[in-house]
């Protein structure tokens, strides 16, 4: 009666489909409950010279008014660097940065208040751009650089090199659910929050610090989140804060629910990226030694900027071997609102990048480019040792690329596509093959590490609480069936609760797609504990000196709903009856379980170390159709195969597989952030800003997860999920690339990401406007 | 005089007077009833996730589509009956849409959840989304960012609901039907008037009714579908104090073919005219299919594309090449005006006071005409289009004997390339005669940079889509 390895519904499938699952915007109004919203700053960039909120107090059903002088505490904090403010303070630093906190009796007169309140500012030329920033040398943080070999030397030395500049645009997280809080004054001066968060510790701790008190005076539970993809790990903070504020004044329960534009225009994305790459090459494709300098535009201030270019640098080899390299990275100090963590985590910006290389090798050279790959993905034994000093241990990647490219019928489809494209003058086809190799761990060692609280009670049901916060990924179904399996009892009769700093403190951020690994490792901990406990107290309920049985819990076992001595099977207690027994006994039924993951280190300075517990690897073939005069692409066909170890729920792990895929190729082809030169956002909302609907899925879409044996490092011999499949996608962009390569072979392709319509066309005009123009009849076209 | 909506939600009747019945359905639903399954989250019917089904009386009973929430006016709703996630299955029980979903994992955070199940539902109600490209149509209209809407294909391809499941099952129509024939055709004034706020919502039940509305109130805003109105005031307009709301006027919602002529009354919804134009016009149903989503097709309508007067409008190209005429009808009597001359300028067009438009007429394609209608956008579903061009051209063996051509979004209004068109008659329709026409048209066409496209973009569109149009008429064309 094993659950782990069932596709298990999600934990609140039921409450989903009935709209019964409760969100924070969903939680009944308390008594005197205030709506509280916020105006930012007109400006991307200035002084405040005047805040008046003098007529918006006088709006009837607007309650209160609160700017940063307001504020008891800290008005400043960030995980990395203190360098975020709560509410601006004399200077603005990006388009909507929050200025005043308005409280109101309803959302009308929320509406009319926020529109009463005056900030005038003086404005600066704000910097946007990489480009503005490299030029005004405003970075955020130090270089950090990864690097190992010659890179000069045999740049020169090499047969073929060819250098260029890459740029990836920013992407939206758009979780359906924007950011929301709810908060209410606890007993003895303490603050009760409902955070939509993915950091319950960071919420925790942040409003303390503003509002001045301690941590034991705060309390932050959040039972779901509709969505967060990164979204909401750092930036839940600020809206957590405006509730929290509001109650501790006003004594009143404070709830903030962003608007989607709201939250939008001034919450944090997915990096933009823009890199100088050089590569040298051998006539066979190897790769003999790269150099990428990366500029990500980190926004107004730090954020988790750092760490995502870290994980950059660490991702710029994705699944291929490079002798000589040599990364770095900066961060660009803008003024758009503080980019941050975005699945993924950096790794995309740096993976695209050498897939981007190798593509344009294989054009230089001629040659199919999934040659060029298989002749640098990282190998079996050799060729095996990251830039940073990592083995590729336990590396499944060659045998993914030949049983990938075997079951997709790359070769044949080639072939295929090669005979449409000379034929069709409408449309061009496309295809790609790309690997991917996610390192798994917070490359901030600390935060490796999970706590979890196990309770048994006496009817043989129990209660889970972790440090995990459910965001849709299922992790906490996962952990149920972990849970239930130690236990051997039916799932439904454990269940997952709320995430609450009151029963699991100082927890790490559900992120890095570590969720389960921690979290899971830890409940299983806890269990354990409990099993040693209830062993003991069953040997001696089983012990039989008549028949010579001593005690022995070394032969205790749990099995199917029962616990029995492994030498008298046919004696069973069901498990509920041992529990009740057992507190008869005071034998102690809960346990706290703590887990940190082993053996990693990674030191900055020297860019050398071993960051990751495992890989999570795979590769994806994509196939695309472009329209040659209009630039329209669709995904006419995917096939993954991805290596996740042994899955704890393949129902879930496949949703997160397929999830991640399409968000992704969302990122590398349609979605598409547009600023202003004033620094405002003109896709603020699905009307603009297009993530993949439906009918934009492949009409063939084939996943497969490899059958992995030899990974037993991690919980249930299981591997992360959450955001490796995202960088599959890439070979969607790859597969665009390559089309174009069709319409002029052997010419430069400029494609950047994302390869929307537009961009496609651009590049294909370019190509095109390099041929002898036609003569045109009966007319005389100015300018030709 | 009724002075009341009559509006019935998950069986429960309703009458909602005055300001009330301008609040939108989900904010009722949510913060009145606190029926929290419908959420929110764009505002302006771009997500789906606000989805509920509306049930109309019709020959047979009650038919129910799915419609957004956000963007639906109380007012709008008169004698309709909505069902929402809560409605859907008994309490405490899943229906088979739901259930599917939990089998099949096809929800993840769950926030888009209710919406997709409400969608597949009214799907299910209809007969439809039985195979994957109509089901795959029927949730365009919802978007998803977690599952990657594999797992919903699958969930909706295996759903089976059962007949107690069906809404005239759990909601026995015929009360209901009772009820809403008694109150058919009164008209409708919601008035307040107090210290804080005046408003009036006149919802006449005749068209006769509506034009002396129209002549008392001339400033008054009229009301169709809302689907752009209603994202407006979730933006922050406010409405103005007068609203006509044509919802229950009969006259204007019949849409017919007769005599190779397409004629639709202006309230008619996007969606009837899609099943009319199924078989008969494939060219305009194929932009229709990708024109907004079910939900919004459902509410918006034949007259609200043209007095929108968006030079982006999905329906205005078609109009143009075939020279659609517009009725408009006033209490002192009607008259007709070309598509081509309606328009002035940006939102400006030749309506006078007191004026409605009443009836759109469009000539079909005959024998011998070529028809090719073009939408750009940069997500081929539920996206406003970066570019809109529709060819026709009429042929003598190859020589071209007659060429319209119009183009949306390259200008202030939809807009005809009349040069090239001259250009193009009496000439052999070859790549190079296309490739000379296209360079024409961009000299004919002004369009701007935005956020949906750069100049240069859309003049490359502008070139790009005669030759295109030539070679897709070729025998051989080769295409995916």
């Amino acid at each position: 009666m094993t659950s782990v390895g069932k596709p298990l519904p999600h934990d609140s499938a039921r409450g989903h489909v009935t709209g019964s699952a409760l969100f924070i915007d969903d939680m009944p109004a308390q008594v005197g409950e205030l709506h509280v919203g916020f105006v930012g700053s007109p400006v991307a960039c200035g002084e405040i010279m005047r805040i008046d909120v003098e007529a918006a107090l006088k709006t009837p059903g607007v309650v209160a008014c609160y700017t940063a002088e307001d504020v008891a505490g800290h008005n400043v904090f960030g995980l990395i660097v203190a360098d975020d403010p709560f509410l601006a303070q004399e200077e603005v630093m990006y388009v909507g940065q929050p200025v005043v906190v308005v409280a109101a009796e309803n959302p009308k007169a929320l509406e009319l208040g926020r529109r009463a309140v005056v900030i005038e500012c003086r404005e600066q030329t704000p910097v946007l751009t990489i480009e503005q920033a490299i030029q005004a040398n405003r970075y955020l943080g130090p270089v950090r650089k990864i690097a190992r070999g010659r890179v000069d030397e045999n740049l020169a030395s090499a047969p073929h090199r060819i250098a260029g500049t890459f740029k990836s645009g920013g992407q939206e997280q758009f979780y359906l659910e924007s950011q929301a809080a709810l908060a209410y004054p606890g007993e003895q001066g303490q603050i009760v929050v409902h955070s939509s968060t993915q950091n319950t510790t960071e919420i925790q701790a942040v409003v303390a610090e503003v509002l001045g008190l301690g941590q034991h005076e705060v309390i932050c539970i959040c039972k779901r989140m509709g969505g967060a993809f990164g979204g909401k790990e750092t930036q839940a903070a600020i809206p957590a804060i405006m509730a929290a504020l509001v109650a501790s004044k006003t004594g009143r329960a404070a709830r903030v629910i962003y608007n989607k534009d709201d939250d939008m225009c001034v919450t944090g994305k997915r990096h933009e990226y823009f890199t100088r790459w050089d590569c040298g090459f051998d006539n066979a494709g190897h790769l003999l030694a790269l150099r990428c300098e990366y500029f990500s535009n980190g926004g107004a201030t730090t954020d988790l900027s750092p760490s995502v270019m870290e994980r950059t640098l660490l991702h710029g080899d994705n699944a291929y071997f490079l002798p000589h390299v040599e990364f770095t990275g900066k961060v660009c100090f803008t003024n758009l609102p503080p980019n941050t963590a975005f699945r993924g985590f950096g790794g995309p910006q740096g993976m695209l990048v050498i897939e981007n290389v190798l593509e344009t090798i294989a054009e230089k050279l001629g040659l199919d480019a999934l040659q060029v790959r298989r002749a640098n993905v990282y190998g079996v034994g050799t060729r095996n040792v990251t830039p940073y000093g990592q083995v590729v241990d336990k590396n499944h990647l060659p045998e993914i690329f030949e049983t990938l490219a075997a079951d997709s019928d790359y070769e044949r489809r080639r072939e295929e596509i090669a005979q449409f494209n000379a034929k069709s003058r409408l449309q061009v086809r496309g295809l790609a093959l790309t690997g991917m190799k996610f390192g798994i761990s917070f490359t901030t060692k600390f935060l490796n590490q999970g706590n979890a609280l196990v309770n048994v009670y006496t009817d043989g049901t129990i209660q889970v609480s972790t440090g995990a916060t459910e965001m849709g990924q299922g992790v906490n179904v996962k952990i149920r069936q972990l849970v239930a399996d130690e236990f051997a009892i039916d799932p439904r009769r454990v269940l997952m609760m709320a995430t609450s700093t009151e029963k699991n403190n100082n927890t790490s951020p559900t992120a890095a797609s570590a969720g389960t690994d921690l979290n899971g490792a830890a409940a299983v901990v806890a269990c354990q504990e409990i099993k040693t406990r209830l062993r003991s107290f069953a040997a001696e309920h089983l012990a039989d000196s008549e028949s010579g049985l001593v005690a022995s819990p070394e032969h205790i076992c749990f099995a199917e709903g029962t616990v029995h001595d492994d030498r008298r099977p046919q004696v069973r207690i069901p498990f509920e009856q041992l529990c009740e027994d057992a507190r008869r006994d005071r034998v102690d039924l809960g346990s706290r379980g703590f887990f940190a993951t082993p053996g990693i280190d990674f030191n900055r300075e020297t860019g050398r170390g071993t960051p990751f517990f495992y890989f999570t690897q795979g590769a994806a073939v994509a196939e695309v159709v472009i329209d040659r005069f209009t630039g329209e692409m669709r995904v006419l066909r995917v096939d993954l195969l991805i290596d996740i170890g042994k899955s704890i729920n393949p129902g879930v792990d496949r949703g997160q597989i397929i999830g991640g895929f399409v968000q992704g190729m969302g990122w590398v082809t349609n979605e598409c952030l547009t600023y202003n030169d004033k620094g405002e956002l003109l896709s603020h909302s699905p009307t603009t800003y297009k993530i993949p609907a439906v009918t934009d899925i492949p009409p063939e879409f084939n996943v497969r997860m490899f059958p992995n044996h030899d990974n037993t490092q991690n919980i249930g011999s299981s591997k992360a999920v959450g955001e490796p499949p995202l960088m599959l996608a890439l070979s969607v962009w790859a597969a665009a690339r390559n089309a174009i390569s069709y319409v002029k072979p052997g010419a430069e392709i400029d494609l950047k990401s994302p390869a929307t319509g537009e961009e496609i066309l651009r590049v294909i005009t370019a190509l095109q406007q390099d041929t002898e123009p036609t003569q045109l009849p009966g007319i005389v076209i100015p300018g030709r | 005089m009724r002075d009341y909506v009559l509006i019935y939600i998950n069986g429960v009747r309703h009458q909602i007077r005055g300001q009330q019945a301008r609040l939108s359905l989900s904010n009722f639903i949510r913060r009145e009833l606190g029926q929290i399954g419908t959420k929110i989250v764009c505002s302006e019917g771009d997500c789906g996730a606000c989805s509920v089904l509306v049930g109309r009386a019709c020959e047979d009973g009650i038919r129910y589509q799915a419609i957004d929430s956000c963007i639906a006016f109380l007012f709008q709703l008169d004698s309709t009956h909505i069902v929402t996630v809560e409605g859907i299955s008994k309490a405490g029980q899943t229906n088979g849409v739901q259930q599917a979903l939990i089998d099949c994992h096809g929800s993840q955070c769950g926030f888009c959840t209710p919406g997709f199940a409400m969608a597949m539902t009214a799907m299910q109600e209809n007969g439809c989304g039985k195979v994957v490209d109509e089901l795959r149509a029927g949730l365009t209209g919802n978007l998803c960012r977690c599952t990657g809407y594999v797992s919903i294909l699958e969930a909706g391809l295996t759903t089976e609901i059962a007949e107690g499941e069906r809404m005239d099952s759990m909601y026995p129509p015929d009360t209901m039907l009772q009820d809403f024939a008694t109150h058919a055709d009164d008209n409708m004034a919601l008035v307040e008037d107090n210290e804080e706020s005046a408003s009036r919502t006149y919802c006449p039940a005749t068209l006769r009714s509506a034009l002396e509305v129209l002549q008392d109130w001339p400033q008054a805003m009229i009301v169709a579908g809302a689907t752009d109105i209603g994202v407006r005031v979730n933006k922050g307009q406010t409405l103005p104090e007068t609203i006509l709301d044509l919802n229950r006027v009969k006259e204007l919602e019949q849409a017919e073919l007769v005599a190779g002529k397409l004629v639709m009354g202006a309230r008619v919804s996007w969606t009837s005219v899609e099943s009319l134009s199924r078989a008969s016009i494939p060219e305009f149903y194929r932009v229709l299919k990708v024109f907004g989503a079910p939900q919004i097709r459902n509410m918006g309508t034949v007259g609200g594309n043209v007095i929108n007067a968006s030079p982006i409008a999905d329906s205005l190209p078609f109009y143009f090449v075939m020279d659609a005429e517009l009725e408009l009808q006033s209490s002192s009597g009607s008259r007709k005006v070309s598509i081509n001359d309606f328009y002035q300028g940006y939102k400006k067009f030749d309506l006078r006071q007191g004026e409605l438009l009443t009836r759109v007429t469009v000539p079909l394609p005959k024998e011998r005409e070529l028809l090719r209608l073009f939408k750009v956008s940069r997500r081929l579903d539920l996206d406003i289009s970066s570019f809109t061009a529709a060819i026709r051209m009429r042929l003598d063996g190859d020589t071209i004997t007659e060429a319209a051509l119009a183009f949306g979004a390259v200008g202030p209004t939809v807009l005809r390339a009349r040069n090239t068109e001259a250009y193009l008659v009496g000439r052999e329709l070859t790549e190079a005669t296309m490739l000379a026409a296209g360079e024409l048209a961009v000299a004919e066409v002004t369009p701007i940079s935005d956020v949906r496209g750069s100049e240069d973009y859309r003049l490359q569109l502008t070139r790009n889509v005669f030759v295109k149009f030539y070679l897709e008429h070729q025998p051989d064309a080769v295409l995916v």
